[in-house]
């Protein structure tokens, strides 16, 4: 979908499998930095503050391994090593919790609702108040 | 002393957004930077992305080192040395 709309210019013939294939990894690359963000932001208060240090010069500000590495006075592969266990720690904690999954379903749920509200003189207030009851329902089987 | 062309984090809990900065590599964690030259929006879909190409180019001309994100998002806008 998102690749789709970033290359909406681009005429379709020109877009060969291969093609598409790499620019939705690099896109799912990106998402990936963005996951990582999110996690953190819900369940960084879990970690240790040693490892919250790192994670976040690394994922939240950019930083290579080998800066971070230089600045504590530990090894790029201690480095390397920490970022891998804070991410396995994350992924635990959003695989119990899902705290992350129904933030995003929600967020989207709601951003449907005010799609339907910005349509709302071209459809009829019935219609308009039935989808809106039948989106904040399924909001509030989400909870 | 290297310049290097990252991203760096701003907006709230779970609204992440991303200016990206033209910094010196030992610049500290939320101090100086030398210039702005762009954003990074990954909460609207898709993601959306503002770069100040002239600045960009500048900077890439001058010898700075994009990260892998910010190089990445560099080859999206178009921008190459």
């Amino acid at each position: 979908m998102n690749c789709y709309l970033i290359f909406k210019d681009v005429k379709k013939k020109y877009l060969t499998k291969l093609l598409v294939q790499c620019i939705l990894s690099k896109v799912m690359q990106m998402e990936r930095f963005v996951e990582q963000a999110l996690l953190y932001d819900f369940y960084g208060e879990l970690l240790t503050e040693n490892q919250k240090n790192v994670y976040e010069d690394v994922v939240l500000n950019d930083y290579s391994l080998s800066e971070v590495a230089e600045e504590k006075g530990i090894s790029r592969q201690g480095v390397h090593d920490l970022i891998k266990r804070t991410n396995k720690a994350l992924a635990e904690y959003e695989e119990k919790l899902h705290l992350v999954e129904k933030f995003l379903h929600i967020k989207e749920k709601v951003s449907q609702i005010q799609t339907t509200v910005e349509q709302a003189e071209q459809i009829e207030k019935q219609e308009l108040i039935e989808r809106i009851e039948s989106i904040s329902n399924e909001i509030l089987e989400e909870l | 002393m290297a310049v290097k062309i990252r991203l760096r984090r701003m907006g709230q809990k779970k609204a992440p957004f991303y200016r990206i900065i033209v910094a010196d590599s030992r610049s500290p964690r939320d101090g100086k930077f030398i210039e702005e030259i762009g954003t990074y929006d990954p909460t609207k879909d898709p993601s959306e992305f503002h770069v100040n190409e002239e600045l960009a180019k500048k900077w890439l001309a001058n010898g700075a080192q994009p990260t892998e994100v910010v190089g990445k998002i560099f080859k999206l806008a178009g921008i190459e040395k």
